[in-house]
């Protein structure tokens, strides 16, 4: 096993609402090796991008913060590190791109402008050395004309052009870790497909590390090495790609899956949706939280969180149950 | 652009022409006249004066007459301030008039932006509730309670500042502050209303993402988009300064166009009151001119048409 890029341990993070403490993320560990592309699934409010942007150092504080845990990287703990060396870091060895490009990207600056300062600020680029640096970029994400486009506001991109811009600035300062958070929830399918291939293809050649936020498993299947599912703030399975979906362990895994339409079934299958609501975060219940919504729930899944061990196949997983030889109650 | 300025004088000129109109037959309609005394003058007498005026003919012709001449830019003659014509009346309080408005609104952005930017950056700070219970006050009390009080602490307990008159720099100081106070107050509530959601939008996230310090994520990222309001702010604010300024002239005692306005309205003299009213709306339409241009240039997603 080579050497982790990136190990977060125990980390946890909280949300102060009005409704009350929000445990956002509640003693997620995970390495992320180098080269790899990392998945983290989830459904909304799952932990997934806070996760990540605890990493980066961004959740927004108040009404966020982070309570325990560490994120080494090259032996310093991100989560300690002062704001001034953090943001050395920011954008330079550790990038993110954004959900939604339309609202990521500054509508009052020029794409030059904004692409510029990420390597003035962390290379000591002249502006002239920015510019043709920028173009040279702007080229690689695949953006026609861009000696001109440079000079486009945002708005005049559409929104497919303006992730690619995102990506160029992301990765003007060659990154060794890519987080890229929903990267193409907000694109329309073609133009997803495009993105993810350029992602794997800026991948091997950059040699980066990804993480890949997503609640798409078809997205996952594509571009994926590993894979962690989280649920209501907790990793419940982690398993590489290959492994994930042809043995789904975890009951909330299995699912997802079935709840994803796929070519390979007969139409006239109608798809399983998962029983009941995603939990309330701020009355979160003692034992496992997809207890409520698990056919394969027993009696110690009430009471006792499932530890994160040992998976069968490979990996980790945090269930009492061996799915594929209990029996699936009736759904209620 | 070009177009865009043609259509905004030619909506001007209408503009005028209304207000114009408006101003000429409500002047005329008011109950008595400019030379109407206490004391009756005697019938010849009032007749060469009427004629003098013009004022014996039937109403259209005078109507005409003054509208040829004002598009002429020819004020005429004040009916009050004998020997005076309009013209020279503005030319002498305008400079004064301006140059308090604009003291008084580089004093209202400088303050205003500073403590909104603050404000919103400390958000729930001692800053930030000093600040904006400051910004209350500013605008919740009226201009000449302010500038008496003012007048009050600054010439009489401390001996800083002159009580009235015009040309230096200090005595320009305490009117400009008095009348840009509540402005002050109002652009710091803008401001640090429009930096908060701006704080809060993805893109500055994004600037935080690339490695960016503080400083420079305020300034150059978020700054743009929080005075947006401001600069909207800033037609309305030039008016409400103009109609201030009367007030703040008469207290001050400053020779503006203020005490013109006042006086030109209850003496009936129609043709200082006229100029008095077209030179406001065309301060107005530049003014309001001015913002739609400057919005235009801090957003690249406004086209002017």
């Amino acid at each position: 096993m080579p050497e982790p890029l990136l190990r977060v341990e125990n980390l946890r993070v909280e949300f102060k609402t009005d409704d009350g403490l929000v445990q956002a993320v509640n003693d997620v560990s995970f390495d992320l090796f180098p080269g790899e592309t990392l998945g983290i699934v989830g459904e909304s409010g799952s932990g997934k991008s806070v996760t990540n942007l605890a990493i980066m150092g961004l959740v927004p504080r108040p009404p966020g913060r982070v309570v325990a845990g560490r994120a080494l990287y090259h032996g310093k703990d991100l989560l300690q590190l002062p704001e001034r060396e953090l943001s050395d870091l920011r954008g330079k060895k550790i990038a993110m791109i954004f959900q939604d490009p339309m609202t990521a990207l500054n509508p009052f600056l020029t794409i030059a402008e904004q692409l510029t300062e990420v390597t003035q600020l962390h290379l000591g680029y002249s502006h002239q050395q920015a510019i043709s640096h920028a173009i040279t970029m702007l080229e690689k994400v695949g953006i026609p004309g861009a000696a001109q486009r440079l000079w486009d506001y945002p708005h005049q991109f559409s929104g497919g052009m303006q992730q690619r811009v995102m990506i160029a600035m992301a990765l003007s300062c060659k990154p060794d870790i890519l987080i890229a958070d929903e990267p193409t929830t907000a694109l329309d399918v073609t133009i997803q497909a495009q993105i993810l291939e350029l992602l794997r293809n800026l991948q091997t050649e950059l040699n980066m590390s990804v993480i890949l936020i997503t609640h798409d498993l078809g997205v996952v299947a594509q571009v994926c090495h590993r894979v962690i599912v989280m649920y209501a703030g907790r990793i419940v399975e982690e398993a590489t790609a290959n492994s994930l979906f042809a043995d789904p362990r975890h009951p909330y895994t299995l699912g997802l899956m079935q709840s994803a339409p796929r070519l390979d079934h007969a139409r006239a299958e109608r798809l399983h949706a998962i029983e009941g609501q995603p939990p309330d975060m701020t009355q979160l219940p003692a034992g496992c939280a997809f207890a409520p919504r698990c056919p394969f729930a027993v009696e110690e899944s009430w009471h006792q969180q499932p530890p994160l061990a040992g998976r069968p196949g490979g990996g980790r997983l945090a269930c009492f149950v061996d799915i594929t030889k209990a029996p699936r109650k009736a759904a209620r | 652009m070009l177009w865009y300025l043609v259509k905004r004088i030619i909506w001007m000129a209408g503009t005028l022409w209304v207000v114009f109109t408006l101003t000429w037959f409500l002047m005329r309609a008011v109950p008595g006249g400019p030379f109407d005394a206490e004391k009756k003058i005697p019938e010849e007498i009032r007749r060469n004066i009427e004629a003098r005026y013009k004022l014996d003919q039937p109403l259209h012709v005078q109507y005409l007459d003054n509208l040829a001449h004002v598009i002429r830019l020819d004020f005429g003659p004040s009916f009050k301030l004998l020997d005076y014509p309009v013209n020279r009346v503005i030319a002498e309080g305008f400079p004064v008039s301006a140059s308090l408005g604009v003291f008084a609104m580089i004093f209202a952005l400088t303050l205003g932006l500073t403590a909104g930017v603050a404000s919103a950056i400390g958000r729930r700070t001692a800053y930030d509730y000093g600040f904006m219970a400051l910004a209350t006050v500013g605008v919740a009390v009226p201009n000449f309670v302010l500038a008496s009080l003012a007048i009050v602490l600054f010439v009489f307990y401390l001996g800083w500042f002159p009580a009235a008159g015009w040309g230096t720099l200090r005595q320009i100081a305490l009117p400009a502050i008095c009348l840009g106070a509540p402005f002050a107050g109002y652009i710091a509530r803008l401001t640090r209303t429009g930096m908060l959601e701006v704080l809060g939008q993805d893109y500055i996230r994004t600037a935080y993402a690339k490695g960016l310090r503080h400083r420079r994520v305020i300034v150059r990222h978020a700054l743009r988009g929080a005075i947006l309001p401001v600069v909207s702010y800033l037609g309305p604010a030039v008016a409400a300064i103009l109609t201030g300024s009367i007030v703040i002239e008469r207290i001050f005692a400053l020779p503006g166009l203020g005490i013109h306005f006042i006086e030109a309205a209850t003496q009936r003299d129609y043709t200082l009151a006229m100029g008095m009213v077209l030179v406001y709306t065309f301060l107005l339409f530049v003014m309001n001119t001015l913002v739609d241009l400057s919005y235009g240039l801090i957003d690249p997603r406004v086209k002017l048409k």
